[in-house]
C-alpha cells in the first residue's frame, strides 16, 4: 500500500465520520432529506462567492456555501408555511432551484476552471492528496485532509458542548423548551453544521453522495443499537468501515471512489437490517415463529376463559371448535392445547370439553388487562 | 438569443422541432402524473426513482451494449421499481422512517450507479457510452425516434391515467374507503406507482436523473394554487410541465451546450413562483390584500364599538359627537382612528358632525348590536327584535359591550 | 323496530372470537359481538380500548389473527356492498382539490365498479344526499372550506349514497357542533325507521342513553353488549374503564336522572359537560 493510498483511506475515513456524526440526528430527528436539499444547494454558494473571489481554495467559499445551506433550510420552512405546499414538495422545489442556477453558472461560465460538472457528482478525493498544504517550504499532508480534520474535529467538539440540548430537543421538543432552549437556535445551529460538514464532505465525495454517508450509517446503527451514545459511535465505526471498504471495492473496480463508498454504506446498511440481532428482518422472522405458539396459546386461555360458565361454553370450549372458530388447522390446535396441557393450564375432558386450571385463569386474566 | 430569433428556429430548424416536441411532451406527461405524486406526499419519492435509474442504466448498457434508448429506460425503469420497493420494504420491516430510507435508497444507488458508468468508461472497449448526458439531460441528443418513444409511451401513460381516474383519485383522497368499496387498493397502488416511474424514466435522456424529480413536483405544485378541482389541476400542470419543457430544452439547445435539466428545472421554478405569488385566491399576494382588509374591518369594528359604548352611556340619541382623541384612547392609543372613522363614514355608520368630532348614526347603532350580541350570528331575525327593543338609554346597551370591545 | 319479531332477522353482524394484534401486541382479544338489525349501536370504551380497530377489523382494513365476521348471515366479503363506512375525519387531507359533490360522489364508486364514471343519475342521488344532511347549497365548495361539522355532515351523505342497510361510523359526533350533532342525531334516526343498522364508535357517554338503542362496552376484550338500559350500567363502565370513574357519576342515568327514566329525545346533558341537574 503505497503513502497515496494511505492518505486517501484516511481522508475517506475522516470524511466519512465526519458526516455520520451529525447523521445521527438527521435521522432521529425526520430530517433526513434536508441533507440532500443543503448538499445540492451548497454548490451555488461556492459557484457564486467562487466568481467572486477568483479562487477555489479561499475559506470564504466555506463561509458562502454553508451560509446557503442554511438559506436553504430557511427556504424550505419559509414556503412549507405558507401552507399552499406540503413539506416533502417545498424541499422537492427549492433545492433543484437552487441546484440549476449553480450549474447553469458552471456550465456557461466556469467551464474551463477547475470546477466541473462531473466534480460536482463524483467528488475528487482520488485527487485531494495532490493538492498539499504547505508552510514555509514544508509539505504538511494534503489541504482537503486537514480541512475535513477541522470538520471533524468541530463536529465531535459541538455534539460534545451541546450533547445535552441536542439529546434533548430531539426527543421531546416541548420539554426542551420548558427548559429554557430555544428550539430555533438549537435547530439552525445544527443545520450549519450540517452544511459546514456537507461542504468539507462535497469536495471529496460530492454532492450526492454525501447523503449517504450521512444518513446510512446511522440508520445501520439505530438498528443495532436503542442507546444514543452507542448509536453515535457505532455509526462513526460503520462510517470508517464503509470508506475502507469502499476503497478497495473501488481500486479493484477501477471505479469511483465516492460512488463505491456510498455503495459500501448501502451494504452495511442492508446487512444490519436483515441481521441486526434484535431488530434485523430475519430476528423478526425467527420470532415471529417462536411467539405464534405462544401467542396461540394465550388466545386459547382468553378464548376459554371469556366462554366459562356462560350459554355457549359447551359449544365454544371443545376441541373441535377451535378449528371453526380461531380458524386453526387440526395439527396446530393439537399443538397448540397441548402445550398448554403440559405446562398445567387447562385440562381436556372426555367428549373433546377443554376446562381452564385456575392456573390458566390467572395466566388469561394477567394477559387480558395487558 | 432573441426570442424572434428563437421562433424562427423553432419553426424552421428540424432539429430544434424535435427537440422541443419531445421536451414538451415528457414536460406534460411528468406534470400531470406529478400531481398524483405531490397530492400523496410522494414529491420525494420521485427523487429517489430518479436517481435509483442510474445503476439501471449503466447495467442495461453493460449487459446488452447497447445505447438504443428503449434498451436503456427499460433498465432505469427497473432500477427505478427496485429502489421504490425497497424504499416501501424499509419503512415497513424496519423502525427506520421514511425520509431516512428514501435518502439511504437515492444516495446509494446513485453512488452504485456512479461505480457502474465509471468502470464502464474506463474499459477499453466502451468507446466512450456517452451514458454521462443521464446524470444532467441533454436535449440535444434527442433523435427522432426517442421523440417518439417518450411521446407513444406517455401517451399510454395519460390514456391510463384517464381509464383508471376514478380509482387514481379514490388512492389518494381516501385509501382505506376505497377498500370498503371492494377496490384492490394494492394493486391499483402498484399501477399508479408504476406509471410514476415511466413517466420519471422517460425523461432522464432530456432531464436528467439528478434533477428529473424537480419536473415531477413543480408543475403540480404551480397548477394546485390556480385550482380547486383535480381535473383542472392535473390538465393544468400537463401544460404548465410542457411549457417548461419546451423553453427550457430550446433555451438549452440554443444556449451553447449547457446542460438541459437545469434550464427546464428553472422555467418550472419560475412558474411556481409567478403561481405562488399572484394566483387568485391561494396566491400570497391575494392572501396579503385580503389580510389588509380583514385588519382594516376589524379595526373599524373596533372604533364603531367604542362610539356606540360612548352612546350608551352617556345615554343620548347617539347624534352627540366625540373627538377622535377620545376615541384613540379607549383603544390603548393606537393609530388609524381616523381611518377607520373614514371606513366607518362610508359605510354609513358614522358620521364627522363638525371637524374631529364625530357619532355613531342609526346604521352604525343596528351594525353594532348585530356584532356584539351573542348568537347574532345564526339567529338572524331574534338578534334584530332584540336591536329594536334594546333601550338607547344606558344599562342594556352598556351589558352588551364586553362581547366586543378591547 | 315493528315489523319483525327478535329472532326472525339474521344479525346485522356477528363477530366471533375476534382476535387483532398489531405486531406482537394484541390489541382485541377475543371479542363476540352480535349487531342487531334495525338498531343503533355505539361502541364505546376507554381510549386504546380498540374501537376503530374493532370496525376496521370487521371491515377487513386490519388484519386480524383469529375470529370470523358474518353479515346478514354471509362473509363480509360477500355482504360488502350492504356496508358503508364513515372513516374518522381527522384522518383526511382536507386540503384535497376536490369538492364537497364530488366526494359524496365517491360512494357510488363501489356500485359503478372499474373504469365507469358516475353520471346525471348518481349526481341526483348525491343532491338528494346532501339534501338530507343540509349541505345542499355547498356542493360546489371546495372541501378544505368547511367547518369540522360541515365535514361531518358531508362524510354522512357519502355513506348515504352508497345504499348500504349497515353503517359503520368511526366517531361521526368528534369535535361537531351543536347543531350537526342534532343533525347526524336526527338523519340516524330516519336509517333506524327505515329498518337500517347503524354502528358508532362513540366517545361521549352523556348521550350514549338518549341516541342509541344498544350499546358495546369495549377495552380491549367485550366487557358487555346488549341493550342500553341492561348494558349500560356503571358496573360494566367501571370495567370497562378502570377505577378512573369520578367523571362517570351519573352517566348512566340510572341514579341521578329524576323518575329513574330513560332521558327523553331532547333531555339534558346535551353537551359533554352537562353532566345532570
Amino acid at each position: 500500500m503505497s503513502s497515496l493510498d494511505l492518505e486517501i483511506q484516511l481522508l475517506a475515513v475522516v470524511v466519512a465520520v465526519a458526516c455520520a456524526l451529525p447523521g445521527v440526528f438527521l435521522v432521529l430527528r425526520r430530517l433526513a432529506l434536508m441533507s440532500d436539499a443543503i448538499s445540492h444547494s451548497i454548490l451555488l454558494g461556492i459557484v457564486l462567492a467562487f466568481f467572486w473571489v477568483q479562487d477555489l481554495a479561499h475559506p470564504i467559499l466555506v463561509l458562502a456555501a454553508t451560509a446557503t445551506g442554511v438559506l436553504t433550510v430557511a427556504l424550505v420552512e419559509a414556503l412549507h408555511r405558507t401552507r399552499r405546499v406540503k413539506e416533502d414538495a417545498a424541499i422537492a422545489l427549492v433545492f433543484p432551484a437552487l441546484f440549476s442556477m449553480a450549474v447553469l453558472l458552471i456550465a456557461r461560465y466556469a467551464g474551463n476552471v477547475h470546477l466541473d460538472v462531473d466534480a460536482v457528482l463524483l467528488g475528487e478525493i482520488a485527487f485531494s492528496p495532490f493538492r498539499r498544504l504547505e508552510v514555509a517550504g514544508r509539505d504538511l499532508g494534503p489541504r482537503s485532509l486537514w480541512l475535513m480534520g477541522s470538520i471533524l474535529a468541530l463536529n465531535v467538539a459541538a455534539l460534545a458542548v451541546f450533547w445535552k440540548e441536542l439529546k434533548v430537543s430531539t426527543f421531546d421538543a416541548g420539554l426542551a423548551a420548558a427548559m429554557g432552549f430555544s428550539p430555533a437556535v438549537i435547530h439552525y445551529g445544527f443545520m450549519g453544521l450540517v452544511s459546514v460538514t456537507a461542504v468539507g464532505a462535497f469536495d471529496a465525495v460530492g454532492s450526492i453522495l454525501v447523503v449517504a454517508l450521512m444518513i446510512a450509517p446511522p440508520a445501520a446503527a439505530w438498528l443495532l443499537t436503542d442507546r444514543l451514545p452507542v448509536m453515535v459511535v457505532l455509526s462513526g465505526l460503520l462510517a470508517a468501515l464503509s470508506a475502507v471498504a469502499g476503497f478497495w471495492a473501488a481500486r479493484a473496480l477501477d471505479a469511483s471512489i465516492a460512488g463505491s463508498m456510498a455503495g459500501m454504506a448501502g451494504v452495511v446498511f442492508v446487512i444490519a437490517i436483515l441481521f441486526a440481532p434484535d431488530r434485523g428482518v430475519v430476528a423478526g422472522i425467527r420470532r415471529r415463529a417462536r411467539q405464534r405458539l405462544e401467542f396461540a396459546r394465550t388466545m386459547l386461555m382468553v378464548h376459554l376463559l371469556n366462554h366459562e360458565g356462560g350459554a355457549r361454553a359447551r359449544v365454544e370450549n371443545r376441541m373441535d371448535h377451535l378449528q371453526e372458530h380461531l380458524r386453526w388447522s387440526p395439527d396446530f390446535a393439537r399443538r397448540v392445547v397441548r402445550r398448554a396441557e403440559r405446562q398445567g393450564l387447562l385440562v381436556r375432558e372426555s367428549g373433546g370439553g377443554l376446562r381452564l386450571t385456575p392456573l390458566g385463569r390467572e395466566e388469561a386474566r394477567h394477559r387480558m388487562v395487558r | 438569443m432573441s426570442d424572434g430569433g428563437l421562433f424562427h428556429a423553432l419553426l424552421f430548424d428540424y432539429t430544434l422541432r424535435t427537440v422541443a416536441l419531445g421536451a414538451g411532451a415528457l414536460g406534460a406527461v411528468a406534470g400531470a402524473l406529478g400531481c398524483f405524486a405531490v397530492l400523496r406526499r410522494q414529491s420525494l419519492l420521485g427523487d429517489a426513482i430518479s436517481h435509483a435509474a442510474l445503476p439501471g442504466i449503466g447495467l442495461a448498457f453493460l449487459l446488452t451494449g447497447s445505447r438504443a434508448t428503449p434498451v436503456l429506460v427499460l433498465g432505469a425503469a427497473l432500477a427505478g421499481w427496485v429502489g421504490t420497493l425497497f424504499v416501501l420494504g424499509i419503512v415497513k420491516h424496519s423502525r427506520i422512517p421514511e425520509d431516512s430510507a428514501l435518502g439511504i435508497i437515492l444516495s446509494v444507488f446513485f453512488g452504485i450507479g456512479l461505480v457502474i458508468l465509471t468502470f464502464v468508461q474506463r474499459r477499453p472497449t466502451a468507446a466512450q457510452a456517452g451514458l454521462e448526458t443521464f446524470l444532467f439531460g441533454q436535449a440535444a441528443t434527442l433523435m427522432e425516434r426517442d421523440v417518439l418513444l417518450i411521446v407513444g409511451v406517455g401517451a399510454v401513460a395519460l390514456l391510463l391515467l384517464a381509464l383508471f381516474w376514478k380509482e387514481f383519485k379514490l388512492l389518494t383522497f381516501d385509501r382505506e374507503f376505497g377498500g370498503t368499496l371492494g377496490f384492490p387498493m394494492v394493486r391499483i397502488d402498484i399501477l399508479l406507482t408504476t406509471l410514476l416511474v415511466v413517466g420519471i424514466v422517460l425523461g432522464l435522456q432530456t432531464v436528467g436523473v439528478v434533477l428529473m424529480s424537480a419536473l415531477v413536483v413543480a408543475p403540480a405544485a404551480a397548477a394546485r394554487q390556480w385550482t380547486n378541482s383535480l381535473s383542472v389541476m392535473v390538465v393544468l400542470a400537463g401544460v404548465l410541465g410542457g411549457v417548461a419543457g419546451v423553453t427550457g430544452a430550446l433555451v438549452s439547445a440554443t444556449g451553447g451546450g449547457v446542460p438541459t435539466g437545469p434550464t427546464i428545472v428553472l422555467m418550472a421554478s419560475a412558474i411556481v413562483v409567478v403561481s405562488l405569488l399572484v394566483a387568485p385566491r391561494r396566491g400570497l399576494a391575494s392572501e396579503v390584500v385580503r389580510r389588509f382588509r380583514v385588519r382594516r374591518r376589524v379595526r373599524a369594528d373596533v372604533v364603531l364599538s367604542d362610539l356606540y359604548a360612548l352612546a350608551a352611556q352617556h345615554g343620548e340619541s347617539g347624534e352627540h359627537a366625540h373627538s377622535v382623541a377620545v376615541l384613540r384612547t379607549m383603544h390603548g392609543g393606537q393609530a388609524g382612528t381616523r381611518r377607520s372613522l373614514g371606513v366607518l363614514a362610508e359605510r354609513g355608520w358614522a358620521r364627522e358632525v363638525e371637524p374631529d368630532r364625530w357619532a355613531i348614526t342609526l346604521e352604525g347603532m343596528e351594525r353594532a348590536r348585530t356584532l356584539f350580541l351573542p348568537g347574532s350570528e345564526e339567529g338572524g331575525p331574534k338578534a334584530h327584535d332584540a336591536g329594536e327593543a334594546a333601550p338607547r338609554t344606558g344599562s342594556g346597551a352598556a351589558e352588551m359591550r364586553p362581547g366586543g370591545a378591547p | 323496530m315493528t315489523e319483525a319479531e327478535p329472532g326472525t332477522l339474521p344479525p346485522a353482524i356477528e363477530v366471533n372470537d375476534l382476535t387483532v394484534a398489531y405486531g406482537e401486541q394484541p390489541v382485541l382479544w377475543d371479542i363476540d359481538l352480535t349487531i342487531r338489525q334495525g338498531a343503533l349501536t355505539a361502541i364505546v370504551g376507554p381510549n386504546g380500548a380498540g374501537k376503530t380497530t374493532l370496525i376496521k377489523a370487521i371491515l377487513e382494513l386490519v388484519p386480524r389473527a383469529a375470529g370470523r365476521v358474518e353479515v346478514l348471515g354471509h362473509p363480509y366479503r360477500e355482504a360488502r356492498g350492504e356496508v358503508a363506512y364513515v372513516p374518522q375525519r381527522g384522518s383526511m387531507d382536507w386540503d384535497f382539490p376536490t369538492s364537497v359533490l364530488d366526494l359524496v360522489l365517491m360512494g357510488t364508486y363501489g356500485r359503478l365498479g372499474w373504469i365507469r364514471r358516475p353520471g346525471r343519475r348518481e349526481r341526483k342521488e348525491a343532491m338528494e344526499a346532501l339534501e338530507k344532511v343540509g349541505m345542499e347549497a355547498f356542493a360546489d365548495r371546495q372541501i378544505s372550506q368547511l367547518s369540522g361539522g360541515q365535514q361531518q355532515r358531508v362524510f354522512l351523505a357519502r355513506a348515504l349514497v352508497q345504499e348500504a342497510r349497515i353503517h359503520l361510523m368511526d366517531e361521526p359526533f368528534q369535535g361537531v357542533d351543536a347543531r350537526t350533532e342534532k343533525a347526524i342525531v336526527e338523519v340516524l334516526r330516519e336509517l333506524r325507521a327505515r329498518g337500517d343498522t347503524v354502528v358508532c364508535v362513540h366517545h361521549a357517554l352523556q348521550t350514549v342513553r338518549e341516541y342509541f338503542d344498544e350499546v358495546a362496552l369495549l377495552n380491549v376484550r367485550m366487557i358487555a353488549a346488549g341493550p342500553v338500559d341492561q348494558a349500560f350500567t356503571e358496573e360494566n363502565l367501571r370495567l370497562a374503564y378502570g377505577g378512573r370513574v369520578p367523571f362517570l357519576q351519573g352517566v348512566t342515568g340510572f341514579h341521578h336522572d329524576e323518575a329513574g327514566a330513560p332521558a327523553g329525545p331532547r333531555g339534558t346533558g346535551f353537551r359533554p359537560t352537562g353532566g345532570g341537574p
